[in-house]
């Protein structure tokens, strides 16, 4: 049991390790959430409200970059170069690959989330109470979840350079049209209506519930359609996965 | 007699892909240590019979065993290390990082320092994978092959785009393992390393075994030289000429192996002076097959 212990803290290690020397991963996923937040939240003022519907919709801007990068890029890449074929004859337990990149995603995403909200409890005047704080980070790392299964459908499906671009686009696109940085109210109707159909857009109303922000929220609904997406996801990952075995 | 036990064994072993056939029935039983070069061009099926062995590919039909196990259980995979064909191992990891995490998956493994230091890799280990030389590179791969004291490793074109000396390089160290009584499957296009590497060749070709020799014999029929023209000396002439070891007549050309090239040419010239097209050449891997083939059959 220890030998299995010690052998997945090593590979955890190395998932850190690939991540921190990659100032590509770095930049997008520790970088951008800050600097965006602190753009939009603090030096461009709206109404008081903002730092924290800000703060809530960041947070899942902030944890979504570490898992579709972290997986779709470096599953995709490591399955290219043959890397993923060697750690399968190896008797490595086949699980422990990917749970070890799914502790890596999730200190990242922590750390991201943590230097945010340091930023809008010190920096942009975001006053909660202690539990709230708690319960919008625990909303906030559980919301990486579905994020990692995107990243590992990109990364079984599409080769490296394709995974890039497809991780780029998805990330962008996921950010602006399910309302993370600018609020879906101020879109027009079809698109709130498209915005529905993202996890993002669930994922920031349900970081928005938590937080306290004004404005009638369905919780269930949300809730619910997320548990949704991520079966219809997951089921998407085993086929992606079945798949490139028997390419 | 007590017969040792199967390090590899296949017997009439198929793999499909759809409705190409990349290996068409092979029978195989590897005993003991030593180093076995599986010898073809590319598209042979290689390739193809180690990742069924890996457990990489399920198997078509037939059977397929690894040191008594099934390829692909955690029992086979204990007693495995492999270097993949145009593999490369992640770019920001340094040497001896990678050879600690790849140590932990064993039961039984090298020390990280053993490892390092059989095979020569001293002088980079501390270097990220990014930065090493295509050498370099490789050895890390062989480092990362052996680090789990495995009975088996199975080298898939371990040498391909490498220069001579790196080449070199790497077949010593793949000798120096395979005299701790280890067995090395090696496949390879180059016959020059499967003669200073193995004690038995196996030629491949389309799916099947074509050829099972010692390299002594397969030295005899790739050495001296392959003469080609078109002639109208007969083949019974030309095949007992001096130095001439085969004839073969392709279209309006006959293909004469013949290890006394000067004798075999200037009998030739006196018993047709018109012969037409002459082209004096190396024996081609090919040429070795076929001749091989048609011994073996």
């Amino acid at each position: 049991m220890s030998r299995i212990l010690h052998s997945f803290v090593l590979e955890t290690g190395a998932e850190l390790l690939k991540a921190l020397r990659a100032p590509e991963f770095i930049f997008p996923t520790l970088g951008m959430p800050v600097a965006f937040y602190s753009l939009f939240a603090i030096m461009i003022p709206g109404s008081s409200n903002n730092p924290d519907y800000l703060l809530a919709t960041y947070g899942v801007f902030a944890v979504m970059g570490p898992a579709i990068f972290g997986f779709g890029i470096s599953v995709a890449n490591e399955r290219d170069k043959g890397w993923l074929d060697l750690k399968l004859a190896a008797p490595s337990l086949g699980f422990s690959y990917i749970a070890a990149k799914v502790c890596s995603t999730l200190l990242f995403s922590s750390l991201s989330l943590v230097i945010i909200y340091l930023v809008a409890g010190f920096a942009a005047g975001v006053v909660l109470p202690q539990p709230t704080w708690a319960l919008l980070l625990t909303t906030h790392i559980l919301a990486t979840f579905p994020f990692i299964l995107i990243g590992l459908i990109i990364g079984f499906i599409f080769n490296a350079n394709a995974a890039i671009a497809i991780s780029n686009v998805i990330f962008l696109a996921f950010a602006a049209l399910g309302g993370l940085w600018i609020p879906i109210m101020l879109f027009p109707q079809s698109m709130q209506s498209f915005a529905h159909f993202l996890p993002t857009f669930h994922l920031s109303e349900i970081a928005l519930y938590v937080l306290g922000a004004p404005g009638e929220r369905d919780l269930n609904y949300h809730i619910l359609i997320i548990a949704i997406m991520s079966l219809v996801l997951l089921a998407a990952t085993a086929f992606a996965w079945s798949k490139q075995r028997n390419h | 007699m007590q017969q040792s036990p199967s390090i590899l064994y296949a017997s009439n072993l198929k793999k499909s892909y759809g409705t190409v056939e990349a290996i068409k029935g092979i029978n195989l039983n590897i005993q003991g240590s030593g180093v076995y070069a599986i010898l073809g061009q590319n598209g042979a099926g290689k390739t193809s019979l180690i990742k069924c062995a890996l457990g990489l590919e399920k198997i078509t039909s037939g059977t397929l065993q690894v040191i008594g196990s099934a390829p692909g259980t955690l029992q086979a995979k204990r007693q495995i290390g492999v270097i993949l064909q145009d593999s490369d191992l992640p770019d920001l990891l340094t040497v001896k990082e990678q050879i600690t995490l790849f140590a932990s998956y064993y039961p039984t493994p090298f020390s990280v320092e053993k490892t390092i230091e059989m095979c020569a890799l001293e002088d980079f280990a501390d270097k990220r994978y990014k930065k090493l030389s295509g050498g370099q590179k490789r050895r890390a791969q062989f480092a990362l092959a052996i680090v789990g004291n495995p009975q088996l490793i199975f080298l898939d074109e371990p040498t391909t785009g490498l220069d001579i000396e790196a080449r070199r390089n790497l077949w010593a160290v793949i000798r120096d393992f395979a005299k701790q009584g280890k067995t090395i499957v090696l496949t390879t296009h180059y016959l020059e390393e499967a003669e200073n590497l193995a004690d038995r060749i196996m030629i491949m070709n389309s799916g099947i075994i074509v050829a099972d020799a010692s390299p002594s014999e397969i030295q005899k029929q790739s050495k001296g030289s392959v003469i080609r023209c078109e002639t109208s000396t007969s083949y019974e002439v030309l095949q007992k000429l001096t130095g001439v070891s085969s004839v073969s007549i392709s279209g309006r050309f006959s293909e004469i192996h013949s290890t006394d090239v000067n004798q075999s040419l200037s009998e030739m010239l006196s018993l047709d002076p018109n012969l037409k097209d002459l082209t004096v050449n190396q024996p081609k891997l090919e040429d070795v097959f076929g001749r091989l083939s048609q011994g073996v059959k």
